[in-house]
């Protein structure tokens, strides 16, 4: 099994919480494919050094959302019907708390709402316009 | 619902005058690995020796999945004090046939490959052990009977880093296949990573009991930077969200409970220059629950 999810337990951020928004990135960026089987909870929680209920959280919370489909027996598989609307709405998720976190960084740092504004766009013009560029 | 696979209700336990176990009521599930934390002499190991049955408690209830301790408990639990209790004039290998003839479940393969997995060589005597040797030694005996219930004070005590992750990855596997384990350490980054529910102990009385996840998302501080003078805060400290607030120069620190976003919310209401959530991780909740008093 590929060891694609790494977690770090000494954050303070959830380890359900660092599981689910990797495997969201994952299905986002096609590492993960639609249909594709999902380790077993045992096999993920012994591969990452984690704990079983954990993982078994995890997997729920993905179900819940309609990331993932698990089916008592055979396993748990990425969802195929509405694949790519569940992975865009997962690059959505991931992209969203990215911005938070920056926005949020600059606030805390004391930026004006039209300082935030302003850098927001120079790091927007930054980016794209390299991919224009290449 | 079936019992909890250990069920600890009331337990009180005093010797002479000092009480070194006060009311402390825990349960573990079946599956689940609880992490015992708190300072020397918090009570960790008197709680151990009581659900053991090596000491009488003064007051309380012990319950192994609903039935109380009885000899044939010992077929699916296994102890491993912090001080491995070997027969240092017995070899590992006569150790593991003890074993064989005192345990039903007992699962020579299983033994086997424990062994090897802590380089251990069968042939040689307990007492010409090192002190991690000894513990690779009891942790190969407890887990070759398969238990149900693993009762572990400072499991890895002595290994080298390698062999404490595979003491780990023994608890977690153990878990995954229904087992309930309880265990002390104070190296919280093991409990960290390898149990899902975390209690804290301090001068006898479980002062924290929680999903360790769950205690990461409630427990956070939110941090505000006030240009002027501080305002008021005294209806902020009564918030039953928020365990306590410091104060530094321009800086208020809320450390809170639960919704820290609202909390953050409601301290952005007295006009901040700059907030932000710190997340927390155990070691600091730990850090700060032991440091003051909690009820």
């Amino acid at each position: 099994m590929p060891a694609i999810f790494t977690v770090d337990p000494r954050s303070g951020v959830p380890l359900y919480l660092q599981l689910i928004e990797q495997v969201k990135r994952a299905i986002a960026l096609g590492s993960l494919q639609p249909g594709e089987q999902l380790p077993t909870v045992k096999a993920l929680a012994l591969d990452l050094t984690v704990n079983p209920n954990t993982v078994a959280r995890v997997y729920r919370e993905l179900e819940r959302d309609g990331v993932i489909d698990t089916s008592p027996g055979r396993g748990s598989f990425v969802r195929t019907d509405g694949g790519a609307v569940e992975a865009r709405r997962a690059v959505a998720d991931v992209a969203q708390s990215a911005f938070d976190l920056a926005v949020r960084e600059g606030k805390s740092l004391g930026l004006s709402r039209a300082e935030a504004h302003d850098l927001m766009a120079r790091a927007i013009a930054r980016w794209y316009e390299m991919e224009t560029d290449a | 619902m079936t019992a909890p696979a250990i069920s600890i209700h009331g337990l009180t336990k005093r010797f002479g005058s000092f009480t070194a176990v006060d009311d402390l009521t825990l349960d573990v599930e079946p599956g689940s690995i609880c992490g015992l934390l708190g300072p020397n002499g918090a009570g960790k190991t008197t709680t151990f020796t009581c659900l053991l049955g090596f000491v009488r408690p003064t007051a309380g209830t012990i319950a192994f999945a609903g039935a109380p301790l009885a000899p044939a408990t010992f077929q699916t639990l296994s102890y491993v004090p912090e001080r491995a209790t070997l027969y240092d004039e017995f070899t590992i290998a006569e150790h593991l046939t003890i074993y064989r003839r005192a345990y039903k479940r007992y699962d020579e393969a299983r033994a086997r490959e424990l062994l090897a997995m802590f380089d251990l060589d069968p042939r040689k005597r307990a007492g010409k052990l090192s002190k991690g040797m000894r513990t690779a030694v009891a942790l190969t005996l407890a887990f070759s009977i398969r238990p149900e219930v693993l009762i572990l004070d400072e499991p890895s005590s002595g290994l080298d880093p390698v062999h404490q992750r595979q003491v780990l990855d023994l608890l977690i596997d153990a878990a995954a296949n229904g087992a309930a384990v309880l265990f002390s350490s104070h190296q919280i980054g093991q409990v960290e990573r390898a149990a899902d529910a975390v209690a804290i102990m301090k001068k006898g009385k479980l002062i924290v009991s929680s999903v360790i996840d769950d205690l990461k998302t409630g427990e956070k501080i939110v941090e505000a930077v006030f240009a002027g003078p501080l305002p008021d805060l005294d209806a902020l400290a009564a918030d039953p969200r928020i365990i306590r607030i410091e104060r530094a120069g321009s800086t208020v620190r809320a450390v809170t409970r639960e919704d820290s976003d609202e909390v953050a919310q409601r301290i952005f209401a007295l006009h901040p220059k700059s907030i932000r959530t710190i997340d927390l991780n155990l070691e600091e909740i730990f850090m700060n629950a032991v440091s003051e008093d909690r009820t």
